[in-house]
């Protein structure tokens, strides 16, 4: 016993129980559940029955998964890349040491705290009403635009992603901080050579950014792929499932219909989806990703 | 030494932590660790300590608009302040997000002790032993039923038990705006057939712009009701009612005429609204005639909610729902009931509340009919002379204008009819935005709803 107290590990385990035991009970035990119950018919109420590989079948017929598949690719192929390079731009901008620029850092990180919240979700989907703000402006100087931008098939998933993109803070502090990780004598030097502001950019800011653009590509894709309040409370998939994001069609799956059983086989196919995603985003690394000289 | 003192604050970080995760054995020591298991250990104290001094503490749950939230809150405090040492806890939501709410209680056997219950989910909840029989209750005189319309509480029973007490009658109802109509000089009567109100619609939008809201997207009952005028029941035990596609391809019609017509509201108002809720329906909400319907198809306890909600010096009138056929379509229905859920703790006061709902002429008379007209007849005359003047309308309503030209209701609705439901959203959706045909529509919504229904029998 006493051995064991006075082991160099011993306090270790102990400091990061509460987080084993946490992630054991609220992480581990439920997603055991949740694979069982994709082998399911499981409707919440009544007592789940086994019926093997049922569930996982259903969805190579079911059209509305399908959609729902399409769609989430679209919007985390498109919202991605756009919030990545607007990220880097404001980036470069605040890049200047400036007396205020520290205030701007900070307000241009604000949506991303609250961007995900519920509250701004609401102020969305008001402000792209028919009667909303986005129209009164243009009504204001002079386009008599009625159109109901959140009941239209072809804009409706463009208001998700620009409430996506407009998230873009957590990924310009990481540009942000390997910007000025870059050795200013490169760029000096190359100045020296009379090279132009594209050619820095293009040849030596860019190339020095792989690593940072690989690891916010990972981490925004898979944020993408697991959108949900702003499609839940914005759209719920509205007009003619043309914004519904795969989350929220498992969730409507388990919860809305009781099919607990095929929403959890959706959660499983999910994670799949992105294990595959990110895998092959890491093939493509050694590719274009600068590491530095081996 | 510093070893120890490491370890030593490790488990003090840790056993903090854990109290504070709420464990159900955190002692008093453990708790003076922090501040947060220290609030746990209260709040489950005051959960654990009914019994002991007869208190209880019950939660509540129901769905509903402003006014019945309000109501039912006055009620709950009046029960408690008659009731020293019971505290109930009313929780409320919408109508949608309440059932998705019940079923994930349900399954985290956590169900409110009392829960609002509406007749199609009954079945469902009963076959799967989350309701309390009633009827104990009632022998042993908790519950006095003696003053019920015994037809309307046999409306709660599911084989010989009696789960759910109703708590008011109710009849579908088409809300208009009165004020409008009668500055154009348009009149509707009640029993309206199809025809005569397609032909209203119409008159209305050419004189007014106002649009009509055929009951975009909450078809549940209003397919049901248009079907009943051919004597075909929609959920039929695991197929859907009819020998053909017809019947279904002549609904989806109304609404590709109505669209190509111009009168029937436009499916991309409903995107920015939630449908179902009373304050954004369309009858009292929007911004130009385009985006406002005249006409709200309801039910006649909704009438106060739609009254309260629409704009100031605007009337709100009543009438049926239209229907070729309007006494074999129309119906008399339990508006909602009120049930015990078997995850109760304490059944009895659950009971004794249940009672005071039915039978107290004072909690009657803050809720004043609001979900309809009260089971119990003496409980229904002794707060008339109190009711508004809209309340006194819908009992008029359902008395003179329904109950005389109406029929049986349908049962109840079998499994799968929920996702039959959405799926005659989604094709109705389609067909309003010029996606689908009605022919195409009708007939895929025979086909899947037969699908969908036959595996869900088993």
């Amino acid at each position: 016993m006493k051995k064991l107290i006075n082991r160099e590990d011993t306090a270790g385990y102990i400091f990061t129980l509460p987080f084993t035991l946490g992630f054991l009970f609220f992480m581990v035990v439920p997603m055991g559940i949740s694979l069982y119950y994709s082998f399911c018919n499981y409707d919440i109420l009544s007592a789940p029955t086994f019926v093997g590989l049922a569930n996982y079948k259903q969805m190579l017929t079911d059209g509305t998964f399908w959609q729902t598949v399409k769609v989430t690719f679209f919007f985390a192929f498109v919202s991605v890349p756009l919030k990545l390079v607007f990220a880097l731009i404001v980036a470069m901008l605040l890049l200047k040491n400036s007396k205020v620029s520290g205030i701007y850092r900070a307000v241009y990180y604000l949506p991303s705290i609250i961007g995900g919240s519920v509250a701004v979700a609401i102020l969305w989907k008001r402000m792209f009403a028919m009667d909303g703000v986005l129209n009164k402006i243009l009504q204001a100087v002079g386009i008599n635009c009625t159109i109901s931008w959140l009941g239209d098939t072809k804009t409706a998933i463009w208001i998700l992603i620009l409430l996506a993109v407009w998230q873009f803070g957590s990924s310009m502090l990481i540009f942000l901080s390997s910007l000025k990780q870059i050795p200013t004598s490169l760029y000096e030097a190359a100045m020296v050579d009379g090279a132009t502001g594209p050619e820095r950019f293009f040849k030596i800011t860019l190339p020095l950014l792989t690593p940072t653009i690989f690891f916010n590509l990972v981490m925004q894709m898979i944020n993408g792929f697991l959108a949900f309040t702003q499609c839940y409370i914005i759209t719920q998939g509205k007009p003619m499932n043309s914004t519904l994001l795969y989350t929220v069609y498992m969730y409507q799956q388990s919860f809305e219909f009781y099919h607990t059983g095929y929403g959890a086989a959706l959660a499983w196919v999910m994670l799949l989806l992105i294990g595959l995603f990110t895998l092959l985003l890491f093939a493509t690394k050694r590719f274009w990703v600068y590491e530095g000289d081996q | 030494m510093k070893r120890k003192l490491a370890l030593l604050a490790a488990a003090a970080v840790t056993a903090a932590t854990l109290a504070g995760c709420g464990s159900s054995s955190a002692t008093g020591e453990t708790a003076s660790n922090s501040d947060t298991a220290a609030e746990t250990a209260t709040t489950q104290s005051a959960e654990s300590s009914e019994g002991s001094s007869g208190s209880a503490s019950l939660t509540m749950a129901w769905w509903g608009n402003q006014t019945r939230n309000e109501r039912t809150q006055k009620i709950i405090d009046l029960y408690t302040e008659q009731n020293p040492g019971v505290a109930i806890d009313g929780q409320f939501s919408e109508f949608n997000d309440y059932w998705n709410k019940l079923a994930t209680a349900a399954a985290g056997h956590s169900m409110p002790d009392i829960v609002q219950m509406d007749y199609k989910y009954l079945n469902q909840y009963v076959s799967n032993g989350l309701l309390v029989d009633l009827k104990p209750y009632i022998e042993d005189g908790t519950i006095d039923t003696s003053d019920a319309n015994q037809d309307v509480l046999n409306s709660g029973m599911v084989d010989d038990g009696l789960y759910a007490l109703c708590n008011g009658i109710n009849a579908p109802a088409l809300l208009y705006n009165k004020t409008l109509l009668d500055e154009n000089g348009i009149t509707v009567k009640d029993n309206m057939t199809m025809d005569e109100f397609i032909q209203v619609s119409k008159e209305i939008y050419e004189k007014t712009g106002y649009k009509t809201n055929l009951c975009y997207n909450q078809n549940e009952q209003w397919l049901e009701y248009f079907l009943r005028a051919d004597d075909i029941v929609l959920y039929e035990d695991g197929k859907l009612g009819g020998d053909s596609a017809d019947p279904y391809v002549d609904f989806f019609k109304l609404y590709e005429d109505g669209i190509a017509d111009g009168w029937v509201i436009d499916p991309s108002v409903f995107a920015e609204r939630s449908i179902g809720s009373v304050e954004q329906d369309p009858l009292v909400y929007g911004s130009s005639p385009e985006t406002m319907s005249w006409c709200a198809f309801a039910y006649s306890n909704q009438l106060t909610a739609t009254v309260a909600a629409a704009p100031e010096g605007t009337e709100i009138g009543i009438t049926t729902w239209p229907s070729a056929d309007p006494v074999k379509s129309d119906y008399l229905k339990p508006s909602q009931f009120f049930a015990i859920s078997s995850d109760s703790k304490n059944p009895e006061e659950a009971a004794k509340i249940l009672n005071f709902i039915t039978n107290s002429v004072d909690c009657n008379n803050i809720l004043l009919g609001e979900r309809g007209i009260p089971l119990s007849s003496k409980v229904a005359d002794a707060i008339a002379p109190n009711l508004d003047a809209d309340t006194q309308r819908v009992i008029t309503f359902v008395n003179e204008v329904v109950s005389p030209n109406s029929s049986q209701v349908n049962p109840p609705s079998t499994n799968g009819a929920s996702e039959v439901n959405d799926l005659i959203n989604k094709l109705q959706e389609q067909v309003c935005y010029g996606q689908m045909t009605a022919e195409d529509a009708g007939k895929q919504l025979f086909e899947q709803g037969n699908q969908i229904m036959a595996s869900n029998a088993g």
